[in-house]
């Protein structure tokens, strides 16, 4: 080893705590970039790996039934290389052990062949057997939720005849990696569940022999999906066509590419505030190397060191903080991508989802954290080849001081010496306190991001729900039927107020942009359904027009008083232009609402609902279920409180994950920041605080010189970290918010309480872990040297 | 244990009264191979009032003695009191009263505060201090009154000396220990800083060492030990204490 590597290593010793927070924010900032990384890679591996291999379609169409026939004109349209048409049926099941109802929606599996597309894959248990009666096959996700097992029974409500349906196997099946009913934003997987049975058997019940009501197609190679999907539609047209919509509409496939999508922004976002951090630690440590060793440089150089040789002395230095920063950043990114991975499970079902190491952001990762490092030392070493090894070896010009500018304009005089000389270094050196008040306001900000999450959260589960939706149950039917069904509603033991809805298939349009939705007609006055604005208010259907939510409006380009073509996909299929009376406010999915009264005018069918809102006295809760158990005409039924039970348990308990994570992050960065700014104004003046010392100045009194200036710029920064997190934290909300779910932007004074706190406790630790040092101080070494 | 109450004798005339007492002074730098003998056997009294010079050639314990009287360090053998109080045992937190309340410090690089104007400099002290003097008393003692709200990087090095003793004597300290006040200045300049020193001594009878390779300084002394390998090899008495102006080199 040379000498000059002898003397890194007892520099690096000397330095171990700074250049180990330095290399912990680093390993912070890579983590995050290798969990992230990892986790879109294990993501999207296991997804193609998947569609491949169980042929996964490509463009999917429901409609009211079209005889087999149909199927032909289908795979005769050029582009169309495979097809495969189905029956699916939504039911009401009767589970073993739940009390209330629950959902499944019954697909159906072609009788002696394999399916073309979508097929199953077998968990446990067998595939349906050929004339095997009553036999199903059920979701795992479902299965998993009620601990259903091969042999075990469900009964299902089927066209009104109540039957046992036997499950012989678990599947999984690329069509449902997320499970969620159709239509429902949230998965709630106790109360619906899919199923598959043989298709003559189901089409048989549902008197839908030799008939199909879904479609699904594949592709030919460079085919055009929108020219597909426009001739399917017209195929469908006449047989109650939904509207055909490809793989960036399907609701499963489209949660695991917001998943990703969420996952790329937070891949970026945050490991990117976090090695910029890592910069200018990097940068403020080896600065104040160089100070220190200002004449060892001169020597060197005296003695023929090159400004290279001596140069890359530093840069190694530096090399080594990254070095143990890459390996605990990629190492602690395995580890929790892994664990997410495991958490994944709960929404998404693939055959397997096995962690994948990204390789190449480990390569960006290496990159990237070498490079904030470098441009950390490289400022630092350019002045070490600037200095001249003859001025190098006269002690540094004393600093010049002046009075701050608190003094001079007269407010200092209140304050006390100590507090005046942190004033005056503040001030002679304004870069240095200019970046150290940043990395304090960034410690302070990141901080504010992860709550701001949790609070999002919360206020979706605690408000939004209670403020909008105030039904405790909603029922749908089989088929839009006549308004006095409700009297059948309300009949129900313990209803104790019921109001019907309408809920229609429309295609709205906009210049060229469509999006294809079910409008909701909500009766005037209504006391269960609130749409809500921006600001919480409640947002009046007018009689005429149509109030869109807000991603909707921004997805179409739609602003209240534009107007929208909306064209029906069911019954008489009229089309009209509508103004946009509102935008609305919510957290998921898109959504349209109309007065009810002027949808259905505008359908030309008469006073139809499609179901109705409730509320159920909690004394004839039990008794209701039943009901509604053995009422045939209902095929739905979504109970508000296990909605929000489910988000509570799966989407809020991930987010709850990864908030916590990256909470424990930032707290983790926030102390590095402070930590290493306090370090260094001790190491600055080591010198005059070992004279204060000498002269009688106790460790009390010095220490608290040493703390003026950090406190004096932390509180400076407090306030511009809370304002800087909130825009960090709109950033990130914004770049991770998808369609389908959307977290709002909740700043809270305890948030913000927490980041002060946090801050607060860090420079309070930071402080004390200095002042131990400054008790180290060697009082008379400290006045032999000239620094 | 505390350092005693020394408010009532500061500024006293010139009295035998022994301030320190020092016996058998030892101190051993490091341990086992690495250790270093930098003071052995040394014996000494100073009393109230004098001023005493050390001497001896580089490494012979001088600074080592001096941080020891200054209670900046602790002897590892012998004893050490301070009007009759056992500084060589003392604990740190004492150790940091008797700096603050009877000891002034001069050292051979200043060692100024550079954020602060010479009046704050003094002032840091007389803060602190129990029974000070105006700072601008004590700089004017040293003849900077004009100079008082300049910062340290706009005087001369002899005026940043000359601050740094009217930091050290603004407390009316017991004792003022300087370590080679001079060695960093030019014959004119350092006869300046000597002549505060010599004033202080006279006029407030303050108990006074001064460390200095220079022997003509030794003139100025009452009396004047030298070192050699940490012990006392020669000590002597002037009999005609000269004063600074007299003093040629
Ligand atoms: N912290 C220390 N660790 C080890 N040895 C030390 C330490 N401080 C001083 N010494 C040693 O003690 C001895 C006396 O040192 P001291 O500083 O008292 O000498 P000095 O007489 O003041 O010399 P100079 O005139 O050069 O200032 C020297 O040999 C020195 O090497
Ligand atoms: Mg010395």
């Amino acid at each position: 080893m040379s000498l000059l590597d002898l003397k890194l290593l007892r520099d690096l010793r000397a330095l171990k705590s700074q250049a180990l927070a330095v290399a912990l924010v680093m390993a912070c900032g890579l983590a995050m970039m290798i969990m992230t990384r990892s986790l879109i890679l294990s993501l999207d591996t296991a997804r193609t790996g998947y569609y491949e291999r169980h042929r996964f379609a490509e463009v999917f169409s429901s409609l009211k039934r079209a005889p087999k026939s149909v199927v032909a004109q289908i795979a005769a349209i050029p582009g169309v290389a495979a097809v495969e048409a189905s029956v699916a049926m939504q039911v009401t099941l009767d589970i073993p052990g739940m009390v209330e109802p629950a959902t499944g929606l019954i697909n159906t599996l072609p009788e002696r062949r394999a399916p073309v597309l979508n097929r199953p894959y077998l968990r446990t248990g067998r595939l349906l057997g050929s004339g095997g009666r009553n036999e199903a096959l059920v979701s795992e996700v479902f299965s998993d939720a009620h601990k259903l097992r091969p042999g075990d029974s469900v009964s299902a409500i089927l066209n009104g005849r109540k039957t046992e349906l036997r499950i012989v196997g678990i599947v999984l099946s690329p069509q449902f990696v997320f499970e969620a009913a159709p239509g429902a934003a949230l998965p709630d997987n106790r109360s619906f569940g899919f199923f598959w049975m043989r298709e003559e058997e189901l089409a048989e019940a549902f008197s839908l022999e030799g008939a199909f009501n879904t479609v699904a197609l594949i592709l030919a190679p460079g085919a055009s999906e929108r020219g597909v999907i426009a001739a399917v539609d017209r195929v469908l047209e006449p047989y109650g066509g939904l509207g055909a919509h490809g793989r960036k509409d399907h609701p499963s496939d489209v949660r695991v590419t917001d998943e990703i999508r969420v996952l790329r922004g937070l891949s970026f976002g945050f490991p990117l505030v976090f090695l910029s951090v890592a910069a200018f630690m990097t940068n403020a440590v080896m600065s104040r190397q160089i100070a220190l060793q200002r004449e060892q440089i001169a020597i060197l150089k005296a003695f023929g060191f090159t400004n290279r040789q001596i140069g890359a002395h530093f840069v190694k230095f530096a090399l080594v903080i990254v070095a143990v920063g890459t390996v605990t950043g990629v190492i602690g990114g395995a580890l929790l991508g892994n664990k997410l991975v495991e958490m994944y499970h709960i929404f998404f079902r693939f055959p397997a989802l096995d962690f994948k190491l990204a390789t190449g952001a480990l390569l960006a990762a290496v990159l990237a954290s070498s490079a904030a490092a470098l441009v950390g030392v490289i400022g630092a070493v350019r002045r070490v080849a600037a200095l001249s090894p003859a001025e190098a070896m006269r002690p540094e010009p004393p600093a010049s001081f002046r009075p701050a500018f608190f003094e001079r304009i007269g407010i200092a005089r209140w304050f006390g010496v100590s507090f005046r000389m942190s004033l005056r270094n503040i001030e002679r050196k304004p870069v240095h306190a200019v970046l150290t008040c940043a990395a304090l306001a960034l410690a302070t900000g990141i901080l504010v991001i992860p709550n701001s999450f949790r609070d999002g959260i919360n206020h979706i589960l605690n408000f939004q729900w209670d403020v909008s939706q105030r039904q405790t149950v909603t029922l749908s039917l089989v088929e839009p039927g006549p308004l006095r069904a409700l009297a059948d509603f309300r009949a129900l033991p313990g209803v104790v107020h019921a109001e019907p809805f309408r809920s229609v298939p429309v295609e709205l349009r906009a210049g060229n942009r469509t999006r294809r939705l079910g409008v909701s007609g909500i009766p005037s006055g209504s006391h269960l359904a609130r749409v809500i604005d921006a600001n919480d208010r409640r947002i009046l259907l007018p009689p005429h027009g149509v109030v869109l939510s807000k991603a909707l409006g921004d997805n179409l380009e739609l602003k209240p008083g534009d107007t929208v073509i909306l064209r029906v996909l069911e019954g008489k299929r009229p089309e009209r232009s509508v103004p946009v009376a509102a935008l609305a406010e919510d957290f998921a999915g898109i959504a349209a609402y109309m007065d009810m009264e002027a949808l259905n005018r505008l359908l030309g069918e008469g006073d139809r609902i499609n179901g109705a809102r409730m509320t159920v006295a909690g004394g004839s809760w039990n008794e209701f279920l039943a009901a509604v158990k053995n009422t045939p005409q209902s095929a739905g039924v979504v109970i508000k409180e296990a909605v929000r039970a489910s988000f509570r348990r799966t989407t809020a308990e991930s987010i709850g994950l990864i908030q916590m994570i990256y909470l424990t992050f930032a707290t983790a960065v926030a102390f590095g920041i402070v930590y290493n700014s306090a370090r260094i104004s001790l190491s600055e003046r080591a010198r005059e605080l070992a004279t204060l010392r000498v002269l009688g100045f106790t460790r009390g009194e010095v220490g608290s010189v040493l703390v003026g200036e950090l406190v004096i710029l932390t509180i400076i920064a407090l306030p511009a970290g809370l304002v800087l997190g909130s825009f960090m934290a709109k950033a990130i909300l914004v770049s991770v918010n998808t369609e389908t779910v959307r977290l709002p932007l909740i700043l809270t004074p305890a948030n913000y309480a927490f980041a002060v706190l946090v801050v607060a406790v860090a420079t309070a630790l930071s402080a004390a872990l200095a002042c131990r040092k400054l008790n180290q101080l060697d009082l008379v070494g400290a006045l032999k040297a000239v620094d | 244990m505390n350092p005693p109450d020394t408010t009532s004798t500061a500024g006293q005339p010139a009295s035998a009264e022994a301030v320190f007492r020092v016996r058998n002074l030892g101190k051993v730098y490091g341990s086992g191979h690495a250790a270093v003998r930098a003071l052995a056997g040394v014996d000494l009294d100073f009393c109230a009032g004098e001023l005493v010079v050390l001497l001896g050639a580089s490494g012979s314990g001088k600074s080592t003695l001096l941080n020891l009287l200054g209670g900046l360090d602790s002897p590892t053998e012998g004893d050490l009191h301070y009007r009759g109080w056992n500084l060589g045992h003392a604990d740190e937190s004492s150790l940091t009263r008797y700096r603050r309340d009877a000891v002034g410090f001069v050292f051979q690089f200043y060692n100024l505060i550079p954020s602060l104007t010479a009046r704050e400099n003094v002032a840091l002290i007389t803060e602190i201090a129990r029974n000070p003097m105006p700072p601008e008393e004590a700089l004017a003692m040293v003849g900077l009154t004009p100079r008082a709200d300049h910062f340290p990087a706009q005087l001369s090095g002899g005026e940043q000396q000359r601050v740094a003793i009217a930091r050290a004597i603004a407390k009316r300290p017991e004792v003022l220990l300087c370590d080679e006040p001079t060695g960093a200045l030019d014959v004119h300049t350092g006869i300046t800083v000597l002549e505060a020193i010599q004033r202080i001594n006279r006029e407030l009878g303050t108990l006074t060492v001064v460390i200095t390779h220079n022997a003509v300084i030794a003139e100025m002394a009452d009396r004047v030990f030298t070192l050699s390998d940490g012990r006392i090899q020669k000590s002597g008495t002037n009999t005609r204490r000269r004063s600074v102006s007299e003093l040629t080199w």
